[in-house]
């Protein structure tokens, strides 16, 4: 099985990113470019769904943070849904929990910014 | 008296290749829940392991997959420690800065998470150079 698989649906004007495995510094170029992806084609509304996600670590967090200032300057924002208790974990050790908007479910997450819209 | 029984210890060495990142994370995981510790802990050790090992392939390695990363286990009555070693430059405990998370909050940028990560997530983190090799141990207490 790969060690990261990511899929990209479009839900109401909102990417939704599913990556399903692991994020680290093996897998992290797969979901950067994702990311970068998305801006380029100026999708700046993002939910990143962790629902899949078993293990994120710095790396991955990196490539979030190096996207996260351009989305938001383009009136857009990426939110995070689904997490997994050791991914919870490393977002509330390092603070992000306050840079981010966490929902339990997508459906919350989309219903926020569809209110926002 | 009877002198302490030595640790049981293991070792893996691996290529310097972010691929076996998977292996060396799930083995850390599995060895932290022999030790005694939650899914919660060794999910955090296992992190830990992985932040430590990358930095030896990116930083110290500089991204050359032909290098070695060796990696000790050490089980110990109220502790595991974990050895991390590399043949290329490392870091020592007085060079080591841990960055502010609050400054994070406040301007996002890329890098720098690893170690505070390996900090928050480890009961100690010691780096030291011997015998030609960089080291950094980490060690995570057993409760109860």
């Amino acid at each position: 099985m790969a060690d990261l698989l990511i899929q990209v649906r479009e839900v109401d004007g909102v990417a939704v990113v599913l990556p399903e495995g692991f994020i680290n510094a093996h897998t992290v170029r797969m979901f950067e470019d994702t990311l970068e992806k998305l801006v380029v084609e100026r999708r700046f509304n993002i939910l990143l769904d962790c629902s899949g996600l078993n293990y994120i670590s710095s790396a991955g967090l990196g490539a979030i943070m190096g996207l996260i200032e351009t989305i938001r300057e383009n009136g857009g924002d990426i939110l995070l849904c689904s997490l997994a208790p050791n991914v919870q974990t490393i977002f509330d050790t390092l603070g992000f929990t306050q840079l981010y908007r966490v929902f339990p479910s997508a459906a919350e997450a989309l219903q926020a910014l569809a209110e926002k819209a | 008296m009877r002198p302490a029984a030595p640790p049981e210890t293991f070792r893996l060495v691996i290529p310097s290749q972010t691929r076996y990142l998977n292996l060396v994370t799930g083995l850390a995981k599995r060895a932290s829940l022999v030790a005694g510790m939650d899914d919660a802990t060794a999910a955090k050790v296992s992190i830990a392991v992985d932040e430590a090992v990358t930095n030896v392939i990116i930083h110290a390695y500089k991204g050359e997959s032909t290098h070695k990363v060796e990696i000790e286990l050490s089980f110990l009555p109220a502790t595991m420690e974990i050895r991390i070693w590399n043949t290329g430059p490392g870091l020592l405990d007085g060079e080591v800065t841990l960055p502010d998370p609050r400054e994070y909050v406040k301007h996002p940028r890329k890098g720098g998470l690893g170690l505070l990560l390996m900090s928050r997530f480890m009961d100690e983190i010691h780096f030291r150079e011997a015998g030609g090799r960089s080291e950094c141990c980490m060690v995570k207490r057993l409760v109860g």
